[in-house]
């Protein structure tokens, strides 16, 4: 809350930022790595919203999508492997007047970060969260993740992955209190950016899965798709994406899809080839964990007396009956 | 007496209003009430909206609740279904008659309580089971308050309680906006002091570490370490001044009490005439503006965003001219509680001027005569317009919130009395009160809803900042068939021959005249036997042509206080007032786009253009239905020729391709990977969204422009013909740029 008085100065002399505003350095992803197209969208995004760089933080955990925090000119957490969620949700809870985003890739979200990814998904926090999918754990050389294709030569799997692929949409689209689910892949870049902006708008945990190239250990994975815009399906729809002209032209393949079923969207969300890309799910109604624990409240004189009364009562010894009631 | 003599004296009392025969008796209108009331004979036993609780603050959600809602609800939590929650209904049912019963006999109270001492009276008499079965319904109902009935004394009461229900939500807001702000001034200035030299003192670091470890650490030891490398005082001398003023402001703001004691008396905002709250909102104008600049302050403070040399002359150029209605948001609403009597007092003349200047007041105004004659003595219905038509006058004025109900109605429109008391700006809130003492003996719920259901007194809201157009800011949702010119409710009796009759009965403002007995003169009542065809039901007779309505003679059905049903015909004046009463709900319909004229008209006009097209176009089909079939066969095609150029240029448009020997990059599929960038940055380079672009195509070699587009991740890099012809190894470069081009 901010008195009309002093938003409209903060307007009158408000700060516009320029892109280099939010560059942190020059990314030491490998040449050609599809986290620079994300590293683009995001830095776009933070522009376009004129979003405070001391207002927003980054917040990530272990692999080379966890590196985006240095990259960012932003608040960042480099946190432990698997545990971006629960830091993101305690840095919302104790201030929800911060933009946070969550970056995670596939082993850090899917793997050693399940438990907190579900749990995460059912808070419904209002975090923007991007998983990084390249399939791969390529900060440590190449070993099979959660998402890898059956048959996958690693150095974990020599003779190739033997388990299904775990899915990350269908996954979220099965957890209670799931409000926004999207699909995205790093080498379209304008889609990539709609879809980043439309989740940051959403009041919610949105969830993001990006399909990204990694060119060092898997180049060749994902070039039937970029070379055959047929291979892509984009989801449509007046609350969802609204792909521009230009595009269209390129990527015909088009489906109207009503972000508000979402029946149908874990019916995409199984389909691998073509790749859905677009808004899956949005529900705008279901709570928010820091609006139902009332995160961020001051604490007021009156508010913390009560809570020293509270605690100090515990340890009373109580004369007589009202006061043992009025202790209980 | 032949059917004609009947009804000529019928036609007389009607024109004239004099009653000449013996055909027709006066009405006693201390037993004759509208037919449609003959079921309301003791409103005790009838479970309805009243009596209302006032709810206290902080228990429940809303600020009343009718006690019939609270005991169902009890009911359904403590009663199971069927015959064995039957007994528990039956005593907390007559529990809630008793209630009513002392209510109507005595003064409100406390429902815990009025509850109890009923309890008490009921179970007097039985055994003990039936005193537990009150006491554990009373306990059920968790929610307390003063329970009131729809009285003279209900509209202030039930406006003052929703006004102070909204003024302690925004209080709480901002208690907790301020408390925060001064939280943060509080630390800074704090900060500032533990940074200071006199903070690093040894008596300033022991009074930090408290009483219970002070023996164990060296003051004087610990004052030089901390001196040696604490940054000093950061605080300059009018930042800290400009935090304590802020900081003092806040601390003696007299607006919102404090639920913690406030040192000083708060500003009463409650007053009864428009010019007290007017005098008492200029006087507190100074106030405010200080309020607001320091609430400001505080704020770019409390994120180190206070600039100087931009803020220092805005703040000193900000007065009181400079508020805005957000500004006032945050501030309580004045509330003016016009007493009945006094709403044509000198001091309320300013009332309209108040309302439109868009300060901001929340004035309701209780109406308790409708039935008064003009101030001209003309001898005409008024129709209240000095206090009645008040909230069409300020409707007309716009740009504030307007609510007309009757008190009957209020808790059905409780969320509207809600929504205008938070409104920003000023509001009118309009209530009839039900019917003076003077008019009747009937409760003043039925005279109040009667009013409502007349459409003397029709309820609706005008909210000036619900949307742009009357559609969204005007509604009159609360009426009963508002699309209709009168309300129609089923009615049914027993004729001689005891057989149950079913009709239907309009209710219009007549009826509502007939409720009060100083209109006795306007009626007579027709004997049985001198009923003629020619009486026709006062609503009907309204729509009769003017010539028919001449040879007719209006009618109401009415019962006396046994039941019986009489006709009683009504004299022009009456009907005249009706007339009029139905063209003023006319205009409010139209408010609510209900028979919109404007609509209308325009709608028969484009059905006749389209009817006029349709006839034509019939006409031209019939012309040429003796025309050859294979001449219309052919323009089919040739209606649809224009079409394929269209479809196939569109088509084209994705095949065009640059036409050019110089590089280029499809940019906006760029996914930023830094690839080519990192083969010539000169070469290459990032647009404002960070896609790459040919800067510049000659800071590099065509070998370069060849591996860029050879490496490109998403192949978007055409690397063109070659500029220079002297370049080493062209001939396998082109071959090698081909797939690209």
């Amino acid at each position: 809350m901010a008195s009309p008085l002093s938003q409209s100065i903060i307007r009158l002399h408000e700060e516009r930022h320029e892109l280099e505003d939010y560059q942190g350095g020059v990314p030491r992803w490998c040449s050609g790595c599809g986290d620079n197209a994300i590293l683009a969208a995001v830095q776009r995004l933070c522009r376009d919203e004129n979003l405070a760089p001391e207002k927003t933080v980054f917040v990530s955990g272990i692999g080379c999508s966890s590196r985006f925090p240095h990259y960012m000119k932003t608040y960042g957490f480099h946190g432990i492997h698997g545990r971006a969620f629960p830091i993101a949700e305690g840095v919302k809870m104790a201030r929800p007047d911060l933009h946070v985003f969550v970056n995670t890739g596939d082993g850090d979200c899917c793997s050693i970060g399940a438990a907190h990814w579900i749990h995460a998904l059912r808070y419904n926090m209002n975090l923007t969260v991007i998983l990084h999918d390249n399939h791969v754990y390529g900060l440590t050389k190449k070993q099979a993740s959660p998402t890898s294709p059956v048959g996958l030569k690693s150095n974990t799997t020599p003779r190739g992955s033997v388990l299904e692929a775990l899915n990350p949409l269908t996954v979220t689209l099965g957890v209670q209190n799931v409000s926004f689910v999207a699909q995205a892949v790093d080498w379209i870049p304008e889609l990539m950016y709609d879809i980043v902006s439309r989740a940051f708008h959403h009041r919610g945990f949105s969830f993001i899965r990006v399909i990204q190239r990694c060119p060092e250990f898997l180049p060749k994975m994902f070039e039937p798709w970029l070379h055959d815009p047929g291979k892509t399906l984009l989801l449509t729809h007046d609350n969802g994406l609204r792909p521009s002209a230009e595009l269209g032209r390129i990527y015909k393949n088009q489906r109207a899809h009503d972000p508000l079923d979402i029946h149908k969207a874990r019916e995409i969300a199984s389909e691998e080839d073509p790749i859905p890309v677009g808004i899956l799910y949005q529900n705008p109604e279901v709570p928010c964990y820091e609006d139902l624990r009332g995160a961020g409240k001051p604490r007021t004189v009156e508010a913390v007396r009560k809570g020293l009364d509270a605690e100090f009562d515990k340890f009373t010894i109580w004369p007589d009956e009202a006061g043992r009631q009025r202790a209980a | 007496m032949d059917m004609a003599a009947k009804f000529q004296d019928q036609l007389v009392f009607h024109m004239t209003g004099r009653r000449s025969g013996e055909g027709l008796a006066p009405l006693d209108a201390r037993s004759m009430r509208p037919a449609l009331f003959a079921g309301y004979r003791d409103l005790a036993q009838l479970r309805h909206d009243f009596p209302l609780v006032l709810l206290e603050p902080g228990i429940a959600d809303g600020f009343v609740a009718s006690l019939t809602v609270l005991v169902n609800h009890a009911l359904e939590e403590l009663a199971p279904r069927g015959i064995e929650g039957e007994r528990l209904r039956k005593h907390v049912l007559r529990l809630e008659r008793e209630l009513r019963n002392a209510l109507a006999k005595g003064g409100p109270g406390q429902l815990s309580e009025l509850w109890a001492a009923a309890a008490a009276r009921l179970a007097s008499d039985t055994d003990e089971s039936v005193s537990k079965i009150l006491a554990l319904a009373g306990r059920t109902i968790k929610v307390d308050g003063d329970l009131v009935d729809c009285d003279q004394a209900l509209p202030s009461r039930f406006m003052i309680h929703a006004w102070r229900h909204v003024q302690s939500q925004k209080a709480a807001l901002f208690h907790g906006h301020l408390d925060m702000l001064q939280r943060k001034l509080s630390d800074i200035l704090r900060a500032a002091f533990v940074h200071s030299e006199a903070g690093q003192q040894p008596a300033a670091l022991k009074a930090a570490v408290g009483g219970m470890h002070s023996d164990d650490f060296d003051f004087a030891a610990m004052s030089r370490l901390v001196g040696r490398n604490a940054p000093k005082d950061e605080l300059t001398p009018g930042r800290r001044k400009r935090i304590e003023w802020a900081l003092a402001v806040l601390k003696s703001q007299r607006f919102h009490p404090s639920k913690l004691g406030a040192a000083q008396a708060t500003h009463e905002f409650l007053f009864d005439n428009v010019a007290g709250a007017v005098s008492a909102y200029r006087d507190r104008l100074p106030q405010v503006v200080e309020l607001v600049k320091a609430i400001a302050v505080a704020e770019l403070e409390a994120r180190n965003g206070y600039n100087e040399a931009d803020h220092d002359p805005f703040f000193e150029a900000y007065n009181e001219d400079s508020l805005s209605p957000d500004d006032f948001a945050l501030f309580p609403d004045y509330l003016v509680c016009i007493p009945a009597d006094r709403n044509d007092a000198p001091e309320n003349a300013g009332l309209m001027d108040t309302l439109s200047s868009g300060l901001p007041v929340k004035v309701v105004v209780q109406v308790t005569d409708l039935l008064e004659e003009a101030s001209l003595g003309t001898g005409h219905f008024a129709f209240g317009v000095r206090s009645a038509r008040l909230a069409t006058t300020a409707m007309g004025l716009g740009g504030m919130y307007v609510l007309q109900a009757a008190a009957s109605s209020l808790y059905r429109m409780r969320h509207r009395v809600e929504a205008g008391m938070g409104a920003r700006g000023p509001a009118l809130f309009s209530i009839f009160a039900g019917a003076p003492e003077a008019a009747g003996e009937l409760p003043r719920y039925l005279t109040a809803a009667a009013a409502m259901e007349s459409r003397a007194f029709p309820a609706f809201v005008y909210d000036a900042a619900a949307g742009e157009n009357w559609a969204t800011r005007f509604s009159l949702e609360h009426n009963r068939n508002p699309e209709t010119d009168w309300p129609v409710e089923p009615f049914e009796y027993a004729d001689e021959g005891l057989q149950r009759v079913r009709s239907e009965i309009a209710f219009t403002y007549a009826d509502f005249a007939l409720c009060d007995q100083r209109n006795a003169e306007h009626f007579a009542v027709v004997g049985r036997d001198r009923w003629t065809a020619s009486m026709v039901p006062a609503a009907q007779w309204l729509t009769l042509p003017e010539r028919e309505a001449a040879e007719r003679v209006p009618y109401l059905l009415a019962v006396d206080d046994k039941d019986v049903l009489h006709r009683v015909i009504v004299d022009m004046r009456m009907m005249q007032a009706t007339r009029r009463c139905m063209l003023l709900w006319h205009r409010l319909q139209e408010h609510g786009g209900i028979h919109d004229s404007h609509a209308e008209r325009l709608l028969a006009r484009e059905k006749a253009a389209w009817e006029a097209q349709k006839t034509a176009e019939i006409e031209a089909l019939r012309k040429s239905a003796a025309a050859a079939a294979p001449a219309s066969a052919e323009a089919a095609p040739a209606a649809s020729a224009p079409a394929k150029p269209a479809a196939a240029q569109a088509e084209a448009a994705p095949e065009e391709k640059v036409a050019s020997d110089d590089p280029w990059i499809e940019t906006a599929r760029c996914p930023s990977c830094n690839e080519c960038q990192i083969i010539n940055p000169l070469m290459f380079a990032y647009n404002d969204n960070k896609q790459a672009y040919i800067k510049d195509a000659n800071a590099g070699t065509f070998r370069q422009l060849v591996e860029a587009a050879e490496s490109c991740q998403v192949a978007i890099i055409h690397p063109g013909k070659p500029r220079n012809p002297n370049e080493p190894g062209l001939d396998e470069l082109i071959k090698r740029a081909e797939p690209f081009q």
